[in-house]
């Protein structure tokens, strides 16, 4: 019951976010690049719920135009590597030889670089934007998702109903989708929840370096980086953004353990 | 003489483990006839589950076929590509597993998995798989079919989950049914009740069996022929009733010795002494010799082949003494 409760709660947490992303127009009246220079750097006010920046912007609207943003890249950047790793653990696992020792030979490549450094790498290759911030940390994730899910064929493929089910002259097609499938991917699924959090970080991470998405549009990771200097007088520029990081963080890691104790009964 | 559905000629199978390599089956050959009922028997370990799955070419990542051939009506398998051996063996063979609920997938309802193989297999409409799938619930003793269709497998009892293994292994209309101790799990009654519906099957549709086992009685009931597998060989093959009254092998003497018998009062049931021996290492002599009560000198120093005794066949030096062991097996159960 635990579980359910932490779930829910995680959910809902996210759900919040989410809608206010989705209505951001009609929460705040506030353009989020739109700039006052009569009015900047000031303190949250009945108008400015979070205060401006430096350019006058408002920050509270800033901040849920960036949850547009950085979800969105969050989610995308944990599907696609989640469709990839997965489709290739299967087909690894099932067929092994030497389309296996191949793909998991690039898989230990790409798991001996640390994870920011092919990122930044990568991203620095194909040009910042909201793309190539995608593809790169497509490229570095999907091994992930291969390496838990080949595991789990290789344990799964052993079961006798998939025994049963080979021998009966099933198509391999099916017997990976309908008899394999659905026993291995409850692993990757929990594991996509903690990879959402580390790829949003990612993304703030190389917005703060500058990589992220061109400037004025309105992202966590850059308005941290535009906040920096103020952090002694005005705390909330920086500090607030990355905050909300965490709670994401919070509400994914939450969705994710009730996902576990649901899932893995 | 008809030519055989399978021939297996004299296979090996090693087994990696992290004691060392396994010799889990060394030199096993069985012809296998349309309509035979032939039944493995042995204790654990003994190589019977590890014959079947490599005949079926089911073996695990860390088994592997060392030497020996398999054909498959006449075709030897290994020359033919996986997706002509996997035809080839779908067509032949169908197999029930010990584990009915570990046999069946837990995320489908069971009518859809006996309805699977009609559908993307032989390729039937959706309505003709379901109406083949009903028909074969039907086969198998399933009351009721139209309304266990759409149950899950955790919905049923263990014997209506064994029923329905045995319904997804007929699906592909196989010639021999591969049985891995589909009765172990089951309680008598139900055994009973499964053991009669092989029996079934078999009288109408002549359905072959090959039955994998170590319950002796279970063997007596249904199989015509009966292969004892001990350390990795057949140590005696030949007629079932032949092999259970008058056995040419000290290890099927000892085993049916061993059996209780429900008419005599007996207060301590005989046991064999020791242990199986351990595969990891080289078999010198007979395996069974530390354990027989007839084994002498020659025992220990060179393995006995199979070879033709009386009505059967036999893997032992002293088999032509065999009237002579009533006097001798007091040595049994003894520690």
């Amino acid at each position: 019951m635990k579980s359910i409760k932490t779930f829910y709660l995680g959910a809902g947490i996210l759900g919040l976010l989410v809608m206010a992303a989705i209505f951001a127009p009609l929460i705040t009246s506030f353009d989020p690049t739109e700039q006052d220079l009569m009015q900047t750097l000031s303190a949250p006010t009945s108008a400015h719920w979070l205060g401006t920046d430096a350019l006058g912007r408002d920050v509270f609207s800033r901040l849920i135009y960036g949850a547009r943003i950085d979800l969105t890249i969050g989610v995308l950047a944990v599907l696609l590597p989640f469709i990839i790793g997965v489709s290739l653990g299967l087909l690894t696992g099932w067929f092994g030889g030497r389309f296996d020792s191949l793909v998991m030979r690039v898989v230990d490549t790409v798991i001996a670089f640390p994870f920011y450094v092919l990122a930044i790498a990568l991203v620095f290759i194909f040009g910042p934007g909201v793309k190539s911030i995608i593809v790169a940390i497509t490229l570095v994730g999907w091994v992930a998702y291969c390496r838990i899910v080949r595991a789990n064929v290789l344990v799964a493929k052993e079961l006798d109903y998939v025994h049963a089910a080979k021998l009966t002259g099933l198509p391999i097609g099916r017997i990976l989708r309908r008899h394999l499938l659905p026993n291995v991917i409850s692993q990757a699924i929990v594991f996509s929840m903690s990879d959402i959090v580390l790829s949003i970080l990612a993304i703030v991470s190389l917005g703060y370096l500058g990589l992220g998405v061109p400037i004025p549009t309105a992202e966590w990771g850059s308005m941290i980086q535009e906040g920096q200097p103020y952090i002694l007088q005005q705390w909330w520029l920086a500090t607030i953004p990355g905050f909300m990081v965490v709670i994401v963080g919070f509400a994914l890691s939450l969705i994710g353990d009730g996902l576990v104790a649901r899932l893995e009964r | 003489m008809v030519a055989p559905l399978f021939a297996v000629e004299n296979i090996s199978v090693e087994i990696k483990t992290n004691r060392g390599l396994l010799q889990a089956i060394r030199g096993v050959s069985l012809e296998i006839h349309a309509g035979d009922s032939i039944g493995i028997v042995g204790e654990s370990g003994s190589g019977k589950s590890i014959t079947l799955k490599a005949i079926l070419g089911l073996l695990p990542n860390n088994a592997q076929l060392t030497s020996g051939k398999i054909y498959v009506a006449g075709q030897d398998i290994a020359k033919l590509d996986k997706k002509a051996r996997r035809a080839l063996l779908s067509e032949s063979a169908g197999m029930i597993f010990q584990d009915a609920i570990a046999a069946l997938n837990p995320v489908i309802t069971v009518g859809d998995q006996i309805a699977e193989v009609p559908r993307f297999r032989l390729g039937m409409s959706k309505k003709d798989a379901r109406k083949t799938a009903l028909t074969l619930m039907e086969q198998v003793g399933i009351s009721d079919a139209e309304a266990r269709f759409g149950l899950y497998p955790h919905q049923l009892s263990g014997g209506l989950r064994q029923r329905i293994a045995i319904a997804i292994a007929l699906s592909g209309s196989p010639k021999i049914l591969f049985c891995d101790e589909p009765t172990t799990a089951l309680d008598v009654t139900i055994q009973a009740q499964v053991l009669r519906l092989l029996l079934e099957l078999r009288k109408n549709s002549g359905l072959g069996v090959v039955f994998v086992t170590h319950d002796l009685a279970v063997v007596n009931e249904i199989c015509d022929s009966v292969k004892v597998m001990y350390a990795g060989r057949f140590v005696e093959a030949g007629k079932v009733a032949t092999t259970f009254n008058s056995p040419s092998h000290p290890y099927t003497y000892s085993l049916l010795k061993a059996a209780p018998d429900p008419d005599a009062a007996v207060h301590r049931l005989f046991s064999i002494y020791g242990e199986a021996p351990n595969l990891t290492l080289p078999v010198v002599g007979c395996p069974f010799a530390p354990r027989c009560f007839v084994a002498e000198a020659q025992c220990t120093a060179m393995e006995p082949a199979l070879l033709p005794i009386y009505e059967s066949q036999s893997a032992c030096f002293k088999s032509s003494d065999r009237d002579l062991w009533a006097a001798s097996d007091s040595k049994l159960g003894r520690r």
